[in-house]
């Protein structure tokens, strides 16, 4: 995060969907088999890591995603959150799990680009290139999907009602976002 | 186009899985006390079969885990999924 250059730096409007680039975010990776993980992160964060797949928790600074039975990110839901405050927070986890073999935490806040995709035509917008079903996924808050959009692997996650985070790899982020703001222009 | 039950995240589209060939393979427990020949069947002799066939799949854009399926290879016809370690629930 110390020399972090955002790529895309842009907010675009359609009709009905508005598409933004929320950064800098912090995003940890976690990995962890061990029994007292759970109650690690619960001490730290106050979330307990969701067990049910394709879910989250969170409160109002932090999200816990599900990505497998032994994988979680985090992230922050605050943009202006204090640089000194995400080194601490990746500092606590470190020294809580990794450095002590409770599990593994990684930093991948410049591994992946955050995008905020808002307005009654985004699942639509998803569609058009993506296999995974969105029918129940759009009905629950929290609900979490790692797929594929436009052949490019994504994480997303179900805000509220029509408003979702989309996480990308840094590499193919300028990639989907052409694709999306083109496919945008034509709904 | 088919759609999967991974064991893990539920029923997703094939695109979004690899396939890593036979699954339920040992792997000998004393390889240096093999031939060439047994060594070899081992590493590359695979059954490759028409009809039910037990593999190993991966959830690649998924969860990326590991698990394992009962395919009919003749229809595509998808018998079960199941965990890796788990016993096969059709023999």
């Amino acid at each position: 995060m110390l020399n972090f250059n955002s790529p895309i730096q842009n907010e675009k409007k359609y009709n009905e969907i508005k598409i933004t680039e929320v950064e800098p975010t912090i995003k940890i990776n976690l990995r962890s088999n061990k029994r007292e993980f759970s109650t690690k992160i619960g001490k730290i964060l106050s979330i307990l890591p969701p067990t049910e797949a394709n879910t989250s928790s969170g409160n109002e600074n932090y999200s816990l995603l599900w990505l497998s039975p032994d994988e979680w990110l985090v992230y922050s839901k605050n943009k202006n959150q204090n640089f000194k405050d995400q080194i601490e927070l990746e500092k606590k986890l470190f020294n809580e799990i990794s450095k002590i073999n409770q599990g593994a935490v990684t930093n991948v806040s410049d591994h992946w680009v955050l995008f905020n995709l808002k307005g009654n035509k985004i699942y639509d917008l998803l569609t058009k290139s993506c296999p995974f079903d969105f029918n129940e996924f759009k009905k629950k808050k929290g609900s979490v999907s790692q797929t594929i959009v436009n052949h490019i692997n994504v994480i997303i996650h179900n805000n509220e009602n029509n408003d979702l985070n989309l996480f990308v790899r840094r590499s193919f982020s300028e990639d989907l976002w052409l694709w999306i703001n083109d496919s945008a222009s034509f709904l | 186009m088919f759609i999967i039950n991974c064991p893990y995240c539920g029923k997703r589209d094939q695109v979004e899985f690899s396939c890593g060939g036979e699954a339920h393979i040992e792997r000998p427990k004393q390889p240096t006390e093999l031939s060439d020949d047994q060594w070899a069947e081992y590493l590359f002799m695979r059954k490759n079969i028409k009809g039910v066939q037990f593999e190993r799949w991966n959830h690649t854009h998924g969860c990326r885990k590991w698990f394992n399926m009962v395919r009919d290879t003749s229809n595509d016809k998808i018998h079960a999924t199941y965990k890796m370690g788990e016993k096969p629930p059709i023999k």
